[in-house]
């Protein structure tokens, strides 16, 4: 192992920085404002909802350097080891001349009380930054993690396709103009060794995997942060004393993709955006969902790795990956062991982590070709909202129509992501019918009885999950019911 | 009138703030800072109704040696004692809440300790460090138990219209009308939410003088609460929020953030600043929860033979808050038999605010809802219903209108929206798995003018400085102000500067109720004629003139000359008047307020049509709003740009209103659960698709003296009801209480399989 260094070191804009006393849990919007004075970026409500507080942040993936929007709010200063942190303030020319995406928010009226505006303003630059001609679908997704109370958003839209269409070929950019120096500045800044600041290293960087077990199994009551964006709220929103804090975004290690034909491989640290492309090419349905995880700044920050093992009933991956049969390998300095992702949720607030492990890798089985797999996320707010339920089917028949094998896994409809097990028995072996939909949906009342709370109502919960199993039902008997967006008028 | 072939007014011009606003650059209140300035942070109450027994800050002082103080009730520095003192221009009757007052606890959040401390960190972990022992009793919160206190206000609110006698016989004509309906409509609080979090920055001068940066939408308003509060005279506080972050109506009082500052700078003679978290902002203000009955009767044809409106509202215990609600069901269609009655419940929560549409918002729904619901036991279509109730005069008031250019909305909005395609019968149209619905519904909201004043200066080089204590909460006012001095000097509006949002600049009320456009853009405009005036004085000077014998309105600024209307060769060029006199540049001040005679017999309106698609996913409850035209007639539009935004921002909000937004209270405890933005839904980007904005043509020379009519409002009215009036029409489902959220709407429906 390396040896151990106290300094967290990152570009802002153009300036590098290097802090050697930074606290566990300090967020990057209170570094920024208060510290740095860079008020650009807003505060709006501190939890990773409203994208106020969007700043890009660029990280070195592989030999490429990748720039994400991400929530300054939730996001910790210690995680920011050998990144490049841009600011609103960092995107005009040095003349004043406006950037073209800070130009159309002037032109097509984006910009009312000006709040959000710096958010939005980052979150098209990040759009700027990753396509060339985003269509409005891009532009959609783009802007999902923003909040904005003034201007109905159509406006802010507008400003997006008008950068689109007529993208100048040559403009100042920040970035492109500082790319090579960033690149050698963040290489030397990643040399693999663990770094430790504060007394009783109350905030951990390890340089490897095996640095990181090291440190869990000396601390085990340490917190990991991956994406901080649950973690991120214990400290804004509820004061939670989580030090010592163990990053462990920059692992590369823990980056890792892996395809074969038995199925997926994700490391721990694997983000919703890093899993998107493959995730939506081998399962659909799966990359559906990922679309209405939050906004781009949550699926930068966020790991599947780190939703599954928070352990929340309402996580939104848990259902689709427990019904897809996804296995979890833990590791310790003691070593490894993988389990059935299902047997992991033990009870609310409980799962199978002993002291010193941590989440290391998910496997993905590959679909059967003849396989039915959905999975539905339902909310109160289309967007940006947590799931009243969410809904994972897996499905195949044999020759004669039998159900051969079926798994259904909910969200939301007990203290855990709880697979449906007696709803499947009720149905296996039967003809797929609508006869065995209703032995089903009788059965479900077995397999649980959800509460009552804000999102939605134990009777809500109960009539929707039977719905859901009948429109699965319409839907492999192929009748089309995916919800469409921005058709014509009628 | 404004005349100018050369237009800068109507023209869309982008706003001349939002260069700052993209680069980060706009300061707002909590954006200003010092050296070594204290930070502060505040204690809420976690009861919603009781008594503190014990403060305790033991541990927060060992722990944090940077405290500066912590004030709570035991040490609060005085302030005045008055009721009056501590009501500033908006508030409503009642003992206006004072922070750390006593021992006693009135709502949910309420602020019990503030603390003072050298660093945000330092404050803020401080705050959490604290603990306090309650004696709690059991808070009353749910409206739904409260209604049979209901009582009417003894002290009316001032600007607020308690609703008029009952005309005709009512209860009668309901009984003998051929066709009837009735329902009960309950809409729960909504709260404003602006992006902007409440903060104040008082910078502490070295000779006592305060500098405030301050979140409203008023700088005098909060000038002189200050002063009252804190006995200071005006001349030791001014008061600038230059840029304000959104604030619908939250941020017309002043707030316990601005009072926490003061104190602590006064106490301490040091700069403060406090900013309160996402959290408490629920707790400030909200669109109040209230319990409507809607009765219509109508003859054979439809035609209203009765309208009877009653509400229950709540309001807190310290003081009656009261809005506008049912006077709007006397006044938007022709009816001979009306009754209409508002009474407040009181409750264990703070007092309710204005929000976008106060009043108008939630009435409408209940109003809008009901001529729906008409429309089908009549047989007809909605539109057509609302067609034959038409009515050209104000019943209430027994008025008639400045102008009502509704029917032009009712005819261009339907046509936009192609309502003509429309099925009539609920559940006849669908696609796919999706039940479609079409729904309508007429907006209203009045056209008010407040006592305004402006300076504007104008150099001998052209270039023009507009002044006032007007705000820009994200409206466009420093555009539009720039535009009608632009127009009226016949100057590029790039070279008018505008300077507004600080108390030391000329008197403005504060910005709410859609009336800045007109009232300080009348002020600026009254500013321009008398500079026109200034310049024929000096003009008329020279015997030689050929202007000598003109009057002010015969006379025109064109490029830098003073012209003759009728011949523009004829003229003296500014500069020439200016040199002439000696001057370099001159100033005037306008002024512009509503016209009290002419008040005697007109009343003023902005009027919309306002319609809605929605698609319904049944099996799951869930309701998408796909398209929206929302057709306005609001007089002169100054703007297109801004003014658009304004519409589509409100239409939005009424989709919240609609849809998402509500906060929910756990009544056992009478706290808010969803205090925060992931649970209190605003909408989001997804939840709006198609919205087509529609100024129709309205000439109005009496609402203002620029023809404007004011656009704040407007856009939200009616729209809540639309939706719901198109998930009837979707489902076959009349939903009367709002939020209409995914288990309102699944009700009992289980799927089956096809």
């Amino acid at each position: 192992m390396t040896s151990d260094t106290g300094t967290i070191r990152f570009i802002l804009n153009d300036r590098s920085v290097a802090l050697d006393d930074v606290g566990a849990t300090t967020t990057l919007l209170d570094h920024l404002r208060l510290a740095r004075r860079l008020t650009g970026t807003k505060e709006g409500c501190a939890e990773g909802d409203c994208g106020a507080c969007t700043v890009l942040v660029g990280r070195l993936a592989g030999d490429e350097l990748v720039y994400e929007g991400v929530n300054a709010c939730i996001r910790f200063v210690g995680s920011l080891h050998a990144t490049h942190v841009v600011t609103v303030e960092h995107l005009a020319a040095k003349d004043g001349a406006l950037h073209p995406v800070q130009q159309a928010m002037v032109d097509y009226h984006g910009s009312q009380c000006g709040f959000c505006t710096p958010g939005f303003v980052m979150s098209l630059y990040g759009l700027w930054l990753s396509k060339d001609r985003p269509g409005r679908a891009d532009i959609e997704k783009a802007l999902q993690g923003n909040l904005c109370r003034c201007t109905g958003y159509e406006p802010i839209v507008r400003a997006a396709e008008a950068v689109a269409e007529a993208r100048p070929d040559a403009v100042f950019d920040p970035i492109l103009a500082m790319r090579a120096r960033v690149k050698t500045e963040l290489k030397a800044m990643k040399t693999g060794a663990t770094i430790a600041v504060g007394e009783g290293r109350r905030l951990v960087v390890p340089g490897t995997v095996e640095a990181l077990a090291e440190v869990l199994d000396s601390h085990p009551q340490a917190t990991i942060v991956a994406g901080s964006t649950d973690v991120g709220l214990w400290v804004t929103k509820q004061m939670r004393e989580i030090a010592p804090v163990v990053f462990i975004n920059g692992l590369d290690a823990l980056q890792t993709i892996e395809e074969t034909p038995e199925g997926v491989t994700l490391g721990a640290g694997v983000s919703y955006s890093a899993a998107y492309p493959l995730l939506s090419r081998l399962y659909p349905a799966f990359g559906r969902l990922i679309d209405r995880i939050g906004g781009d700044q949550v699926r930068n920050m966020g790991t599947i790795g780190g939703n599954v093992a928070n352990g929340s009933p309402i996580g939104d991956t848990p259902p689709a990956l427990i019904a897809l049969g996804a296995t979890l390998t833990l590791r310790s300095k003691k070593g490894s062991r993988s389990l059935p992702l299902q047997n992991f949720f033990i009870q609310y607030g409980r799962q199978d982590r002993q002291p010193g492990e941590f989440v290391e890798s998910l496997f993905i089985p590959a679909l059967a070709p003849d396989a039915h797999f959905s999975v539905y996320k339902i909310s109160k707010r289309r967007d940006e909202d947590i799931s009243a339920l969410c809904g994972a089917f897996h499905l195949r028949l044999d020759a004669d129509g039998k159900v051969k094998t079926l798994s259904i896994a909910f969200g939301g409809m007990a203290g855990t992501p709880k697979r449906a097990s007696q709803t499947e028995a009720a149905m296996i072996g039967r003809l797929w019918t609508e006869e065995t939909v209703a032995l089903g949906q009788a059965a479900l009342a077995k397999d649980f009885q959800p509460l009552t709370d804000w999102r939605a109502s134990a009777a809500y919960r109960n009539l929707a999950a039977a719905n859901l199993l009948t429109r699965f039902y319409l839907e492999t008997r192929g009748e089309g019911c995916e919800l469409t967006r921005f058709e014509g008028a009628a | 009138m404004l005349t100018n072939e050369r237009r800068q007014v109507g023209r869309a011009m982008p706003r001349i703030d939002a260069p700052l606003k993209v680069t980060g650059r706009a300061a707002y209140a909590a954006e200003h800072s010092e050296p070594d300035m204290l930070h502060g942070a505040a204690v809420s109450a976690t009861i919603a109704r009781g008594r503190i027994l014990e403060i305790d800050s033991r541990a927060a002082k060992a722990a944090f040696p940077g405290i500066a103080a912590i004030y709570t009730h035991e040490n609060r520095p005085n302030a005045a004692w008055l009721d009056r003192s501590w009501q500033d221009e908006t508030a409503p009757p009642g003992h206006t809440y004072r922070p750390l007052q006593n021992d006693r606890v009135l709502f949910d959040g309420q602020p019990v300790a503030f603390v003072v401390a050298d660093s945000f960190e330092n404050a803020r972990d401080a705050a959490a460090m604290i603990t306090v022992r309650y004696e709690v009793e059991t808070p009353e919160t749910d409206l739904t138990t409260k209604l049979a206190e209901r009582y009417v206000p003894p002290k009316k609110r001032s600007g607020i219209s308690p609703p008029p006698d009952p005309r005709g016989q009512p209860e009668e004509a309901f009984k003998e009308a051929h066709f009837r309906i009735s329902g009960d409509y309950l809409i729960e609080n909504e709260h404003h939410n602006p992006m902007e979090l409440f903060a104040t920055t008082v910078l502490y001068g070295a000779d006592g003088v305060l500098a405030i940066h301050d979140k409203t939408q008023g700088s005098q308003n909060v000038q002189k609460f200050v002063c009252n509060v804190f006995s200071l005279s005006q001349d030791k506080v001014n008061v600038i929020n230059a840029y304000v972050g959104g604030a619908f109506g939250s941020g017309l009082r002043p707030r316990h953030q601005l009072f926490f500052a003061v104190m602590a700078s006064l106490d301490l003679k040091r700069s403060v600043k406090f900013e309160i978290a996402r959290s408490d902002m629920f707790y400030l203000s909200y669109r109040p929860a209230m319990y409507q009955t809607v009765s219509l009767g109508a003859d054979a044809q439809g035609r209203l033979t009765a309208v009877l409106h009653d509400t229950v509202q709540v309001t807190s215990r310290y003081e009656d808050y009261q809005e506008v609600v049912v006077n709007w069901s006397g006044l938007a269609y022709r009816c001979d038999n009306v009754a209409l009655t508002y009474a407040l419940t009181k409750l264990d929560a703070a007092t309710p605010g204005d929000m976008r549409a106060p009043g108008a918002a939630s009435g409408l729904f209940a109003l809008e809802s009901a001529m729906d619901e008409l429309s089908y036991e009549v047989g007809i279509d909605p539109l057509e219903l609302r067609r034959r109730n038409f009515v050209h005069f104000d019943q209430n008031e027994n008025k008639q209108l400045t102008s009502k250019a509704l029917r032009a909305c009712y005819r261009e909005g339907a046509a936009r929206f192609g309502w003509e395609r429309r099925q009539a019968k609920p559940r006849s149209m669908h696609e796919g798995h999706e039940l479609i619905g079409w729904g309508m519904a007429t907006g209203i909201w009045e056209a008010q003018l407040q006592s305004a004043k402006a300076r504007v200066r104008m150099s001998a080089n052209g270039q023009v400085i507009v002044q006032a204590a007007a705000s820009d909460i994200g409206t466009g006012t420093y555009t539009i102000l720039a535009q009608i001095a632009a127009e009226a000097l016949d100057v590029p509006a790039e070279d008018v500067s505008v300077q507004i949002g600080q108390s030391d600049l000329p008197e403005t009320s504060v910005e709410g109720g859609s009336w800045t456009a007109a009232s300080s853009g009348s002020a600026v405009d009254a500013a321009c004629l008398a500079i026109r005036q200034r310049l024929l004085d000096m003009a008329q000077k020279d015997d030689a003139s050929p202007l000598k014998d003109a009057t002010v309105e015969e006379v025109v600024i064109r490029d830098g000359h003073l012209r003759l209307d009728t011949d523009p060769r004829a003229g003296v060029a500014i500069s020439e008047l200016m040199a002439r006199a000696g001057e370099t540049a001159i100033e005037e001040e306008g002024k512009a307020g509503p016209d009290a005679k002419q008040m005697k017999s007109f009343a003023s309106y902005t009027h919309s049509a306002v319609f809605v698609e929605v698609r319904v996913d049944e099996e799951l409850g869930l309701a998408r709003v796909t398209r929206v035209v929302s057709a306005v007639a609001a007089g002169r539009i100054l703007n297109p740009k801004t003014a658009r935004s304004q519409i589509l921002g409100g239409v939005v909000m009424g989709l919240g209103m609609a849809l998402h937004e509500e906060s929910m209270i756990d009544h056992r405890s009478g706290r808010i659960m969803n205090h925060n933005l992931a649970e209190y839904h605003v909408p989001a980007h997804a939840d709006i698709q198609d919205i087509d904005v529609h100024f129709v043509q309205e000439f109005d020379d009496k609402a203002s003296p620029i023809g404007v009519k004011g656009l704040g409002e407007i856009g939200v009215c009616g729209v809540a009801a639309a939706v719901a009036n198109a998930i009837f029409h979707a489902t076959g489902k009349r939903i009367r209480h709002l939020p209409i959220t995914i288990d309102k709407i699944l009700g009992e429906t289980v799927g089956k399989a096809a």
